[in-house]
C-alpha cells in the first residue's frame, strides 16, 4: 500500500459559491424532512386503536356496570390479540377496578371504574388490587410499591421515589353506553395523556 | 510479498504459495501481519487479541444462534434447553458467556495501554475515537446479550435500562420505544436483532476503520487467551438464573462486572438520568476527545502528569464504583430496599474526595520520579541496553502470587469436579491450549537462540518494524524499575513491528509530512533517537541480545 500525503487539513476557505450550495441543500433537505413520515418502521406503540374496544373480563363476556361488583378488580388484556404469547405479555395486562363505595363505586357511571397497567412503575412486576378492608390499594409483590386506587399514585414503596412521571401508573379512559357495557376509549400513550405502560403518567 | 516457489516444494507448499501470492491483490496486503519470533509484550497486541475474542464470540454465537428462540414465552425455555438437553450446547454457552467477559475486559485494557503510552496522538485520533465507539458497542453487545436469556437479572436490567432511555429528555420516550418496542414481547426479539446483527455489523464495519495496518498475531498469546476462557468456563461454569415470572419477587441480583459501575450510581436512588445517562456519557465524551484535550508533545506517559493522573483517576474511580455495585449489605434482618440502596452524600462524597486524592497523588508520584530520574542522570549515564532486571524479592513476590493462583484454581477445580463438573472436557481443552501455548513460546525461544557463534545474515525480508516499542513503554528508564513484565526474556528491545514502532519509522520516512508538523517529528525523532541502538533487525536477525 503506497503511502499517500495526507491531504492539507490546515484551514482552508469555503468559497461562497460552495457555500451557498451547502446551503441549499440542507435547505431542502430541512423542507422535506416533516413529510416523511419517520419512524413508524420501528417504534411500535401498542396498535393504534382507532375505535373504542370492550372491557372483556377473564370469562369472556363484557363488563357491565350492573354486574360487576363494588370494590372489586380484574385483570384485563388490552389491546387483546389472537395471539396467546401476546395475550400473555405483562404490557398488555390492565387492572379493571370499581372502587370501594366510599370512593364513589357506587355511582354507574365511568367514574366508579379505573383501569391501570398492571405493570408497576418499578422494576415492571405485576402488581394487583387487594379490596380486602384496611388494603383497599394496589400492592406489588416484588418489592412492597402500593398504589393508589383512585389516582394510580404509589404512595408507599420504591415505585413512590420515582420522580415523575414514573410515580403514577398510565390509565385508560373508559366510557358506558346505554345497556351499561363498558368499553375503552382509544388510549393516547403519552406521558402526559394515558402515560407509558412501565413508564408513567403525568397526573394532571 | 509474494512467496518465491521452489522447485522442491510438493504441490499442496505451491498451492497454499500461490494463493498466498495471490492474495497481494487483496486488502491484506495492506495490513501488516507479523508474526512474532520471539515473546513480546501482549500490551501491545491487546487490540488483536480482543479481536480474535470476537470472533469466537461469533462462532460460539452462530451456534447458539441454531437453538435459542427469541420469543417471549420460549426465550429462557430455549437457553435452558441449550444448557441441559442439546450435546455441547453447554459448553458452547460457556465458551460464548466467558468470552464475552473476557472481551469486555480485553477492549478495556487495551484502551487503557493505548492510553498511557499515548499512541492516541500522531494522527491517530481516528483510531482512537473509532476504538471508544467499538469499547462502547462492545458492552452494549455484552448487555443485550445476557438480556435475551430473559431471566430474571435478565429482566431487572431491561427495565432499568427501559427506565434510563426514558429519561432522556424530549427524545426519550421515542428512543425507548424505537429499541425496546412495547411491552416484552417486542423487546426480546429486538434485543436479539441488535445482539445478533445490528451491533456486531456495526462493530465490523467500525473495526475496519479501526485496524491499524501493522498487526501483530502471536501464536501463543492467542492460544493462551483462548485456553484461558475455556479453563474459566470449565472452573466456573455459568448458571442459568431463575425464569422471569412477573408475579414473583426477584432476588437480589447485580449486574455484570462491566456495569456495576453503573449500577452503583443507580442504587444511589438519585435521578435517573443525571446518574444513569448524563454520568456515563461524560466519561465516553472525555475519552473521545481526550487526543484533541492532550497537548503534550510527548508520548510517555511520564512526560505527560495530567493526562496520566486523569487516567489514573479514572481506573480509580471504576474501581470503587465496580466494587460498590457489587457490596450488598449481607445484613437479612434489613429490607431488600435498605440493603439496596446506596446513601447518595455518602457515595458523592467519597467519589468527590477520590478525585483530587488520586489525581493529586499521581501527579505528585509522577513528578517525585521525573526529578529523580534527572538527578540520577547527571550523575551518570546508565548502560544504553540493559535488560529489565528484577530483584530477587519481586521474583520472590511473583513466585508466590503464581503458586497462590495455581492453588486457588486447584481448590476452584476441585469444587467444580464434585459438583458434577459438566464440562470437564471445556476444562481439558483449556489445559491443553494453555500448555500449548507454552511449548510453543519455549520453542520459539530455543529456535530464536543461536546455534552457533557465526553470524548468520538472512536479510531477505524485509524488516518494516523498529525496536522502539517496547522502550517507548517500558523504556530505558523503566527498566532501572522493577516491572513485573518481560521478565522470562529480557528481550523488551527485539521487537518486531508493532501499531507503534512503526509510527518512528513513518514519520521518518514521511518527510513532508514531518516538515508540516514539526511538534509532531519532535517526539518521535527523539524517540527514535532513545531506542536506536537497540537492534532492529527484528524477526529475521538470528543474533539477537538473548543469547
Amino acid at each position: 500500500m503506497s503511502q499517500h500525503r495526507p491531504p492539507n487539513i490546515g484551514g482552508g476557505k469555503i468559497s461562497r459559491r460552495d457555500f451557498l450550495k451547502l446551503l441549499a441543500a440542507a435547505g431542502t433537505v430541512m423542507t422535506f424532512t416533516p413529510f416523511v413520515d419517520w419512524g413508524k418502521f420501528l417504534p411500535n406503540p401498542q396498535e393504534a386503536a382507532g375505535q373504542r374496544a370492550k372491557v372483556e373480563l377473564p370469562d369472556g363476556s363484557q363488563a357491565n356496570v350492573k354486574t360487576f361488583k363494588v370494590n372489586h378488580a380484574e385483570a384485563v388484556i388490552y389491546p387483546k390479540s389472537n395471539d396467546q404469547v401476546l395475550n400473555a405479555e405483562s404490557f398488555r395486562t390492565w387492572q379493571f377496578i370499581r372502587l370501594p363505595a366510599e370512593l364513589g363505586g357506587d355511582k354507574s357511571d365511568a367514574s366508579a371504574f379505573r383501569m391501570y397497567s398492571m405493570v408497576c412503575l418499578h422494576l415492571w412486576c405485576l402488581w394487583k388490587y387487594w379490596p380486602e378492608d384496611g388494603r383497599k390499594r394496589g400492592e406489588c409483590p416484588c418489592h412492597g410499591s402500593m398504589y393508589d386506587p383512585m389516582t394510580g399514585m404509589a404512595f408507599a414503596g420504591p415505585a413512590s421515589l420515582q420522580a415523575p412521571p414514573s410515580n403514577v401508573l398510565p390509565r385508560l379512559d373508559l366510557e358506558i353506553d346505554d345497556k351499561g357495557d363498558i368499553w375503552i376509549k382509544p388510549p393516547n400513550w403519552s406521558p402526559s395523556a394515558n402515560g407509558v405502560v412501565g413508564y408513567g403518567r403525568y397526573l394532571t | 510479498m509474494g512467496a518465491t516457489l521452489h522447485n522442491r516444494d510438493n504441490s499442496l507448499v505451491r498451492l497454499f504459495k500461490w494463493i498466498y501470492a495471490g492474495l497481494d491483490r487483496t486488502i491484506f496486503m495492506g495490513l501488516k501481519f507479523t508474526f512474532p519470533s520471539k515473546f513480546v509484550s501482549p500490551l501491545g497486541f491487546l487490540g488483536m487479541l480482543t479481536f480474535v475474542v470476537f470472533i469466537i464470540l461469533g462462532i460460539t454465537g452462530a451456534l447458539l444462534m441454531l437453538w435459542y428462540e427469541p420469543i417471549l414465552t420460549r426465550a429462557w425455555d430455549s437457553v435452558h434447553k441449550i444448557n441441559d438437553t442439546i450435546p455441547y450446547g453447554f459448553h458452547i454457552r460457556n465458551i460464548h458467556y466467558h468470552a464475552s467477559n473476557a472481551m469486555v475486559m480485553l477492549a478495556i485494557l487495551h484502551m487503557y495501554y493505548q492510553f498511557f503510552s499515548g499512541r492516541y496522538k500522531i494522527r491517530n485520533e481516528i483510531l482512537w475515537v473509532s476504538g471508544i465507539i467499538i469499547g462502547v458497542l462492545t458492552i452494549l453487545e455484552a448487555f443485550t446479550g445476557y438480556d435475551i436469556i430473559f431471566s430474571e437479572r435478565a429482566e431487572l436490567a431491561i427495565s432499568i435500562a427501559a427506565s434510563l432511555t426514558n429519561s432522556i429528555p424530549i427524545v426519550g420516550p421515542d428512543m425507548m420505544h424505537a429499541f425496546f418496542g412495547n411491552g416484552f414481547h417486542d423487546f426480546v426479539l429486538r434485543f436479539y436483532a441488535f445482539h445478533v446483527f445490528l451491533l456486531p455489523i456495526a462493530l465490523l464495519g467500525l473495526m475496519v476503520i479501526h485496524f491499524p495496518r501493522f498487526l501483530v498475531f502471536d501464536v501463543p498469546m492467542v492460544m493462551a487467551v483462548t485456553g484461558a476462557i475455556m479453563l474459566t468456563g470449565g472452573v466456573f461454569p455459568i448458571d442459568m438464573g431463575l425464569k422471569f415470572d412477573p408475579n414473583v419477587p426477584p432476588g437480589i441480583t447485580v449486574p455484570e462486572w462491566y456495569l456495576t459501575g453503573l449500577y452503583s450510581f443507580l442504587r444511589s436512588g438519585y435521578d435517573k438520568f443525571t446518574t444513569g445517562v448524563a454520568w456515563p456519557g461524560l466519561f465516553i465524551l472525555t475519552l473521545l476527545i481526550m487526543p484533541f484535550i492532550d497537548r503534550y508533545k510527548k508520548f510517555s506517559w511520564k512526560d505527560r502528569p495530567i493526562i496520566a493522573a486523569l487516567g489514573i483517576t479514572s481506573i480509580a474511580q471504576i474501581m470503587v464504583t465496580t466494587y460498590w455495585g457489587f457490596y450488598i449489605d449481607p445484613d437479612r434482618t434489613k429490607s431488600l430496599l435498605e440493603r439496596l440502596v446506596i446513601d447518595p452524600i455518602f457515595l458523592y462524597t467519597v467519589m468527590a474526595l477520590l478525585v483530587p486524592l488520586s489525581f493529586g497523588f499521581t501527579y505528585l508520584m509522577i513528578k517525585l520520579a521525573k526529578n529523580a530520574e534527572e538527578r540520577s542522570k547527571t550523575q551518570k549515564k546508565p548502560a544504553e541496553k540493559s535488560p529489565i532486571q528484577l530483584p530477587e524479592k519481586w521474583l520472590l513476590i511473583i513466585f508466590v502470587c503464581l503458586i497462590g493462583f495455581q492453588v486457588y484454581l486447584n481448590i476452584a477445580t476441585y469444587y467444580a469436579l464434585l459438583s458434577g463438573m459438566k464440562n470437564f472436557s471445556l476444562f481439558l481443552v483449556g489445559i491443553i491450549m494453555l500448555v500449548f501455548a507454552g511449548m510453543f513460546h519455549l520453542y520459539r525461544q530455543g529456535k530464536s537462540l543461536p546455534k552457533s557463534n557465526v553470524e548468520v545474515v538472512s536479510s531477505k525480508r524485509p524488516s518494516y518494524g523498529l525496536s522502539s516499542f517496547g522502550n517507548k513503554i517500558l523504556g530505558k528508564d523503566t527498566s532501572k524499575k522493577p516491572l513485573p513484565v518481560d521478565t522470562s526474556t529480557g528481550t523488551t528491545s527485539t521487537v518486531s513491528s508493532l501499531p507503534g514502532g512503526d509510527l518512528d519509522k513513518k514519520t521518518q520516512e514521511e518527510e513532508p509530512v514531518a516538515a508540516e508538523s514539526p511538534e509532531i517529528k519532535t517526539p518521535s525523532k527523539s524517540s527514535t533517537s532513545t531506542t536506536s541502538s537497540t537492534p532492529s533487525k527484528s524477526s529475521t536477525s538470528t543474533t539477537s541480545s538473548t543469547s
